[in-house]
Formats: C-alpha cells, structure tokens, sequence
C-alpha cells in the first residue's frame, strides 16, 4: 500500500532545481514565470528547491560551456535517486547560435541521459509546464523501477 | 491486568490520540490549508489540499545521501528527536477539557519540551557539515532567543491570572479557569500577551517573514541544505506539526472554555479554531510581508512583542 501511495506522490510533487550552463538568461526567466501567479505551476505541486539534494527533475538550460561542464556533472551527482534530466530551450539540445563557439561542449546528451527536452528559442511556458509534467509521470516510473529493484534485491 | 491496561492506553494517547497520528493529519491538513489560501491571496488557484501529504510521502521514498562531511548518528536520529518532543508536547496540551497526561507544573515542561524541535534542527544542520548550515543554525539560535522571552512572559501572565496568588503552571487547571469565569481573551488585561502570543507562533513555526533561519533564496535553506530523503521529510513533518501545537497551545490558552462534552467534537472544533489562526498569523503575514534580517527579528521581539507581553503581566500583577 505504501508503494503505491509513494509512486502516485511522487508524480503529485516534483521539485525543480535549476542550473543555468552558459544560457541567454531568456529560458531562465520564462522557467521563473512558469511559477508566477499568470502560468501558477504550482497547481501541480512544483515548486523551486534551493539545493539540489532536495530536487527531483533538474532544468538545464544553455549550451554547456567550457567551465560549466565540471559543475553541471557535479550537481548531477548531488542529486537523489529517482530524478530527471529535462533540457530546456533550444540550447543544450544542439548549441542554437551558440553551436561551434570555441568554449560550448554541448550538447547535454553527451554528459548526461535527457529523460525530456523542450524546443524553442525561448518555449512558451506552456510547452514547459508540459514537459516538467511529462518529467513528473516519468518520475513516476522510474520510482517504480527502483521499488521493484529492492524487493530483487532483499529477496 | 491494570497496568497492561494502562500501557495501553498511554501507547494508544502517544501513537494515535492526540498523539503521532492525530498531530501528523491535522499538522499537514493546516499546512495544505496555508498553501492554499496563500495562493488564492496572490490571485493563484495554488496546490491541492492535500499537497504536503504528497511531498511527505515523495521524500519517504527517495534515496537519503549522508554526505562524508557529516556525523551518520547524530544526522539520522536528529530529526526523529525533534518528532518525539512534538509528539509528547501534544500530549501535555489539553483538547479543552479532555488531556491525556497532566501534571501541576506541565507548563514548564512545555517550555522545555518546544525548544527540542529548534535545537535538533541547529543539532542537525551542525552535523551535517555545510557552511551554508552554520550561517543558518547561527541564525535560527538567535530566533529561538528572540522569541523565548516573550513567550516565557506570556505563560506568566496566564498563570498569575488564572492561579490569583499562587501561580497556576497547569494548563487543565488554566482550562478549568476559563470554564468556570469567562475565556482567557475575555479578560482585557490578557489581550496585549494574546497579540504577543499570535506574533510569536510564527518565528516559532518559522513562516516568512520570520524564516531568516531557512532562507531559501540566499543560504538555501540553512540547517536542511545536506538533507534528503525520509530525514527532511520528517523535519518538514516537524514543520507542520509545529504549526498545529502552536495554534493549540494559544487555543488552550485564551480560548479554553469551549467545551461539548464530546471528545472527538472537541478535537474537531479545535481543528477548525486552528485553522482560523494559522490563516491569521501565518498565512496572512506571509502574504504581505518580506523577509527580515536577521538583527531586525532580534529587535522587533525584544522591543514591540516583549513589550506587550510584560504589559500584560504588569497588569494581572497589579490586580486588573
Ligand atoms: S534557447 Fe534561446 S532563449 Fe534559451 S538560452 Fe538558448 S539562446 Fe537563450
């Protein structure tokens, strides 16, 4: 009983920690205004987390640069099992006006699994709640997973 | 036979009422309630009722890292201590006039028993080995020692009326009191310390803007920052139930008199009574207030709130 009840919370209330690597500024301010009371991504229990240890689905936004690679995998590590990757805007998914700067390593893929990815120079909030809701049934799964994976293992 | 039964029944007041159970529902309902009306005052539709359910359930199930830094003992049992002295303290404060434990001094061990939440917090936080969390324990210290005096002054006042010439450190006796004259806040010489006591309830439960302790935006939430998992789970459980035993302890105080006669129709209007306060000194100063520094929370404690606190008890001191 108590699985199920974790697996169906975690869906209800993921909590986001943000990492700009290298970004316009442009995708960080419309992540922000998914939170204000206009776009209120809050009716699905996401709220912004300090830390990344008390994070669940961790936004990436910008091409990663030279001298945020080190800290982005870093703050990856930090990070509690289950969590998700979701690369935000244009940037980290191919480099966008930034693609073949002496100082981008991008794309995100390279480092790291994207378990969702939001196109756009900048998305619209919509298509950002979409994707950090997509992310949250993912969450779902992968703490289903992970439940599963202990029972194999006691057993 | 008699004592078995007596275990029983002190496990079945510690477990279930008015202990862990009946604190952990009506501690995250308020919760829910203050998020919900939160947002509906910034014109938001704001989350589920239920929400810090979901959240406490989620950490539950999350992977706990105890990072090198930090002492594994005194990290793991941190928060479970704080839990234990909420719980025990709910059983201290009367539900009107039902009350599973009390002594004639319970008041001083209520005292005590509230500082343990705090201290396992700053015991925690140090443990856990971050410099964000030293600057967040050094400043949830200094709350604690701002809010302490007026609070200490407030119960006071309370005894010295309800008790006349000897004080009355019990709270069923200050209930029995408010039964058998008028409510606590029906004594005008007591309204400065229930002002004092609304303003105290949330630096005690550590709302904005008496959050310095926790500030998210600059030191990432202090003393939590290293926690993950069940352990800050069970310290923002801690959070909640707080908030409920707060609102109690002031509803005992200065609204003791209402009884039904039913036990479980007490605890309802109790539930609703709390709300009613949380809504009015938590939810409604986080909405229109910023967050203080810290040397500002100091002083606006020991001047304006101990102020009137020793107002009142200057009062009842001289007869009023
Ligand atoms: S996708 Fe566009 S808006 Fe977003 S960080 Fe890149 S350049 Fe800026």
């Amino acid at each position: 009983m108590f699985k199920k009840l974790i697996a169906a919370s975690t869906a209800k209330s993921p909590w986001i920690y943000h990492i700009n690597t290298g970004s316009c500024n442009g995708c960080d301010i419309e992540l922000v205004a998914v939170l204000t009371p206009r776009y209120d991504a809050e009716r699905f229990g996401f709220k912004l987390a300090g830390t990344p240890r008390h994070a669940d689905i961790v936004v990436v936004s910008g091409p990663i640069t030279s001298q945020s690679k080190a800290r982005l995998l870093r703050t990856l590590e930090q990070v509690p099992k289950p969590f998700c990757v979701v690369s935000l805007g244009s940037c980290p998914r191919s480099g966008n006006v930034f693609k073949g700067s002496y100082s981008v390593e991008g794309p995100l893929e390279k480092y790291v699994h994207v378990d969702v990815s939001v196109a756009g120079c900048t998305p619209k909030p919509e298509a950002v709640i979409e994707g950090l809701y997509t992310a949250a049934q993912i969450l779902k799964e992968k703490r289903k997973a992970m439940a599963g994976k202990k029972e194999v293992a006691e057993s | 036979m008699t004592v078995f039964i007596q275990i029983l029944l002190i496990l079945f007041h510690v477990l279930v009422f008015p202990g862990f159970l009946f604190v952990f529902v009506c501690g995250l309902l308020l919760a829910g309630i203050d998020r919900k009306i939160l947002a509906r005052m910034q014109k938001r539709v704001g989350p589920p009722l239920l929400q810090p359910f979901y959240d406490f359930f989620k950490l539950m199930g999350k992977e706990t890292i105890i990072p090198d830094a930090a002492n594994k003992a005194v990290y793991r049992i941190a928060p479970i201590a704080g839990l234990a002295s909420l719980v025990v303290t709910m059983n201290f404060i009367p539900v009107f006039s039902f009350s599973a434990m009390s002594f004639s001094a319970d008041i001083i061990v209520i005292i005590y028993l509230l500082t343990i939440p705090a201290v396992a917090l700053i015991v925690g936080g140090s443990a856990s080995g971050s410099p964000f969390a030293g600057v967040g324990i050094s400043r949830e210290m200094v709350t604690m020692i701002s809010y302490e005096l007026p609070l200490i002054l407030i119960l006071l006042a309370v005894a010295k009326k309800a008790g006349g010439a000897e004080l009355c450190f019990s709270l069923s006796g200050i209930v029995e009191w408010q039964q058998s004259t008028y409510l606590g806040i029906a004594h005008w010489s007591l309204i400065p310390a229930a002002l004092a006591m609304l303003l105290v309830i949330p630096a005690e439960v550590g709302t904005q803007p008496f959050d310095t302790a926790e500030a998210e935006t600059e030191i990432c939430e202090g003393p939590l920052i290293e926690y993950s998992g069940a352990p800050l789970g069970v310290f923002k459980l801690n959070t909640a139930i707080k908030m409920f035993i707060m609102t109690s302890l002031f509803t005992c105080l200065f609204l003791g008199g209402i009884d039904t006669g039913i036990v479980a129709l007490n605890a309802l209007i109790l539930f609703a009574i709390d709300a009613g306060l949380t809504i009015l000194c938590m939810t409604f100063i986080h909405a229109v207030t910023a967050r203080l520094k810290i040397e500002h929370l100091f002083k606006f404690y020991w001047t304006i709130v101990s102020a009137l606190a020793l107002i009142s008890l200057i009062l009842v001191w001289i007869g009023l």
